[in-house]
């Protein structure tokens, strides 16, 4: 080998700022703090949860309760409104257009008269929304009287009755008329929804996100089905995480012949399926339709998907045990006890905080997924996945019933993935400067 | 075996590209709802068997392209209050070739009322002599009382009089069956399309086990210059309502039913929704085996009290045309000319929550605690909904906790069958054209009883109804049989399926029809 004369000069000064990089890296929550992505979703985080464990509280209505004369609606401010009869007499003003009369519409009941047609084997009675073009719409009837009581579903928005006489010239004898019912509630509905009535009128609460084709508040609705989410998503991935990171430790610290066949347990359980196995213990525990599939969920969740925590900690565990630090401490008379507190779980933590933050959309996802197809919650107890569920029914007619919980998986899911890459980032910064 | 599997998925993907209609091969292609449980005309029970039997067999009689009775199997007949003689047209063959002779209907018939065969339409055939005796297992399957004088004449003797034989053998259970082919197959037997053999206008060409059937026109039917459908496909089976929309859309089946979901958008795009009465009535039933909490009668009255069908109908289902139901009897179900339900109305029930809860209290009194009740339906978005709605009006009124069994068709009336419920979502549709169809639903022997409620008052107004000829006799009895319905709560009725249906509008000639098999493309046809 030949050496050069300038390799034995001194090496010149360095710059202050390498100096500072040799100083121990800042905490973790402060790196944190820097980024701005991982301080939104902390707090898309925080809410969200703040918002299923206490939102209940704030708002206090019933998600199952359903408001029958306002199914599917879009968002509606609180309302008082008349108690009418559910089958009302023929009284009121009376309101004509050509051949078609009827008295005072509202919301419970359209009825229609006309005079009977000459020669007519039957009516057909058509309703379209005004405004919505030519076509005479849905057909509502088929019928030999000359009157009819729709009762069908009716909003607040002006209608175009079509009535055809059956039999010659059905287009030239066709009578029309547009009407707009008032907003009313049958007797026997606010009965059942034992509302207190002043002067023949209740009040009708506000939906801000609407109702559902049950007439169900969306807003309760998704708050109450975030807690179910949340509750699988934080559970099953804590009781997992802590789980596989004892058992990883554990294989990591005693090693040898302990270590392997630890592991291959380990490998053995990443190969079993987790739907299998799910639908196994509903059939162990005797659940049946319609009984809650949540705990066998958390079950499977927890007891397959430790591996990967585990196999993480063993990692980081044997790179540890193996470092001059450890080393140094154990030879200084160090017991494993404070070994473990003292060197190991601090540098584990943060690995784990990481795949925690992995694992809880990862979950979410999963009991949206399994009570989308039925195998998690039941009725009436809402779930997001339930709830898109429904939503799915009404999705061409409807489609803020399936768009609303969605979009809450999707926030949900963004905001705990954001949040685990920013940590991961975080702690990458926190090692490349403590490693220099 | 795997190879034959990867073939059969070959075909099927290739034939699901086919058109929803082709006027040059007068080939139709359908989806349908669910598999049929069985195609054994025998033991068939459910719509799906009935729609593909129709087309595939032909009974002594059969509906016309009006849906009228007209000759089917037999060319004449003559029906006497203590029998009834029918002579067969001597053409008739089944696919195979052979003649359809009077001992394939004394076989079938036979078979149908064996208790070995356990039909569960057996209770059909019970006009005949001997029928209910054998079916009990108390006379030998030879001393039914009917029997063929030669190949071409099958005389039938009753065991009361029977005014509306004639119409009842077009239904399928009385469709005729080949001893050779049953016997070969044993319980095999129409579980396959080729372990089966046919005397009506179509063939089952094909069927993959839940995925595919296809008919095709069969050239040995004897009326085939009237037949002038080629193919049938149903290359699609779901029961997803919205599903099927979206094949219509594509142009991929010639017919769909719309629900609330798809009538928007069929309306929009200006498809021409139509209106047909289906003649279902669709109810809630009771169990009332002694060890469920439904034997309880005050129970069911508090339940009767707060269901009021026109919230169901008109809030939850939202379909138009849909009606409310408050009778056993259907109201637009038409008897000796007249329309029912005008001449005897409905009972009326008082729906009052305060008078529900006190019911309940006896209830609660006389059973002590009531555990949730199982709410057994089916897993159709719409049966969901509905049953959402009766488990919230069930607690909220009543503080009744249920919980829902969602189950396949196929699943639910296995369960049904069992008893394996407290109340069951059920439908009901007529089989031939008389009341009495309805009307013996739940009588003490009928099968399809399953909530197996049993009351000598209503069985006797049944043996009445069915054994008099007298119009007003009979009228009376059903309109005492829809009353006891309801006071016994056997029942509560919720709506009845008036559906809507977009059809592609080449195809012409499809009969709606209550009687024999809906929808009936026997005589329909392809414009070109």
């Amino acid at each position: 080998m030949q050496f050069h004369a300038d390799d034995f000069n001194a090496l010149p000064a360095a710059p202050v700022e390498q100096m500072e990089a040799l100083a121990p890296a800042p905490p973790l929550w402060r790196v944190l703090l820097a980024d701005v992505r991982a301080v939104v979703a902390l707090v898309v985080v925080v809410l969200l949860v703040f918002s299923a464990f206490a939102g209940p509280f704030l708002w206090s209505q019933d998600p199952a309760r359903q408001w029958l004369s306002q199914v599917s609606s879009g968002p509606t401010t609180a309302r008082t409104v008349a108690v009418v009869e559910d089958n009302p007499q023929w009284q009121g003003a009376l309101v004509q257009a050509g051949q078609l009369m009827s008295v005072s519409a509202t919301t419970t009941s359209v009825k229609l008269a006309w005079p009977a047609v000459a020669g007519a084997a039957g009516y057909r009675v058509y309703r379209a929304e005004a405004g919505e073009g030519a076509g005479l719409g849905v057909p509502l009837a088929q019928i030999e009287h000359p009157w009819y009581d729709d009762r069908l579903q009716l909003r607040e928005r002006a209608y175009r009755y079509t009535v055809v006489p059956e039999g010659e010239n059905e287009l030239s004898r066709r009578a029309t008329i547009t009407l707009t019912p008032a907003l009313t509630i049958g007797r026997f509905e606010a009965q059942l929804l034992d509302l207190p009535v002043h002067n023949g009128e209740v009040v009708l609460p506000a939906h801000p996100l609407g109702t559902d084709s049950l007439g169900r508040d969306m807003l309760s609705r998704v708050i109450h089905g975030a807690r179910t989410s949340m509750l699988v998503g934080l559970t099953a991935p804590l009781l997992f995480i802590t789980l596989g990171a004892f058992y990883g430790a554990a294989a990591g610290l005693i090693g040898g012949w302990v270590d392997n066949t630890l592991m291959r347990i380990a490998d053995f359980v990443v190969a079993l399926p987790f739907l299998l196995f799910m639908i196994l213990f509903r059939v162990a525990m005797g659940i049946e339709s319609g009984e809650s599939g949540l705990f066998p969920m958390v079950l499977a969740m927890v007891l397959l998907s430790w591996p990967g925590a585990a196999r993480l900690v063993r990692g980081q565990v044997l790179q540890l045990r193996g470092s001059a630090f450890v080393l140094s401490a154990r030879m200084a008379g160090a017991s494993n006890l404070y070994l473990i507190r003292r060197h190991l779980l601090p540098n584990v933590l943060p690995l784990l905080l990481v795949s925690l933050s992995f694992a809880i959309p990862q979950a979410i996802f999963t009991e949206a997924l399994l009570s989308f197809i039925g195998m998690g919650v039941v009725p009436p107890t809402p779930s997001w996945g339930s709830l898109c569920n429904e939503g799915i029914r009404s999705m061409l007619t409807h489609p803020h019933e399936l768009i609303v919980p969605a979009v809450a998986i999707s926030i949900a899911v963004l905001a705990f993935n954001v949040l685990g890459d920013a940590l991961s980032d975080a702690m990458d910064v926190q090692i490349r400067r403590g490693a220099q | 075996m795997l190879c034959l599997g990867l073939l059969c998925l070959g075909m099927a993907v290739t034939s699901a590209h086919a058109e929803a209609v082709s006027g040059q091969d007068q080939a139709i292609t359908l989806s349908l709802a669910t598999e049929p449980p069985s195609l054994d005309s025998m033991q068939a029970t459910d719509q799906i068997g009935s729609f593909l039997l129709s087309h595939l067999m032909e009974g002594l009689v059969q509906y016309d392209a009006e849906g009228n009775l007209a000759p089917g199997i037999a060319l004449r007949w003559q029906v006497r209050e203590d029998g009834a003689t029918f002579w067969l047209r001597k053409d008739a063959r089944w696919s195979d070739g052979e003649p359809v002779t009077a001992h394939n209907f004394v076989f079938a018939w036979r078979r149908a009322v064996n208790p070995q065969t356990a039909s569960q339409y057996a209770f059909i055939l019970f006009p005949i002599k001997n029928a209910e005796a054998i079916n009990r297992g108390e006379l030998p399957l030879s001393d039914l009382g009917v029997r063929a004088v030669g190949d071409y004449r099958l005389e039938v003797q009753f065991e009361r009089s029977c005014p509306y034989f004639d119409k009842l053998t077009a239904f399928m259970t009385y469709y005729p069956a080949r001893q050779d082919i049953v016997e070969r197959w044993g319980r095999a037997f129409a579980a396959d399309a080729d372990k089966m053999v046919f005397n009506g206008p179509f063939t089952l060409a094909k069927w993959v086990h839940g995925a595919h059937l296809r008919l095709e026109k069969n050239t040995r039917y004897w009326n085939r210059e009237a037949i002038r459908l080629q193919v049938i496909d149903f290359p699609y089976i779901t029961s997803d309502t919205t599903a099927q929309y979206n094949l219509y859309k594509d142009n991929r089946i010639a017919l769909a039913a719309l629900d609330a979901g798809t009538l928007n958008d069929a309306v929009k795009r200006g498809y021409e929704a139509r209106l047909f009465d289906f003649g279902t009535l669709y109810f809630l039933e009771f169990n009332q085996r002694s060890e469920r909490a439904t034997h309880n009668l005050a129970l069911r009255r508090a339940i009767q009290a707060v269901l009021e069908p026109s919230l169901l109908v008109y809030k939850v289902l939202g379909l138009p045309g849909i009606k409310p139901a408050y009778s056993l009897f259907p109201s637009g179900m038409r008897a000796y000319g007249i329309t029912f339900s005008e001449q005897y109305p409905p009972p009326a029930i008082d729906y009052n929550i305060e008078k529900a809860r006190e019911y309940l209290r006896q209830a609660r009194r006389e059973l002590g605690e009531i555990e949730p009740l199982t709410l057994l339906v089916g897993d159709s978005p719409r049966a969901v909904n509905e049953a959402e709605y009766y488990q919230y009006v069930l607690k909220q009124a009543l503080g009744l906790e249920t919980r829902l069994d969602q189950q396949t068709f196929k699943q639910r009336i296995a369960k049904m069958r069992r008893g394996e419920f407290d109340i069951a979502a059920a439908g009901w549709g007529p089989d031939f054209d008389d009341p009495i169809t309805f009307g013996d639903l739940f009588a003490s022997w009928n099968d399809n009883n399953r909530g197996r409620f049993e009351n000598r008052r209503y069985d006797s107004w049944v043996a009445k109804a069915q054994s008099s000829a007298d119009q007003e006799t009979r009228l009376q009895a059903f309109d005492r049989l829809q009353h006891i319905i309801s006071e016994q709560v056997v029942i509560i009725p919720t709506y009845e399926n008036v559906g809507m249906y977009v059809q592609h509008p080449q195809l012409q000639g499809v009969r709606r029809s209550l009687f024999g098999g809906d929808p009936n493309f026997r005589y329909a046809w392809v414009e070109p």
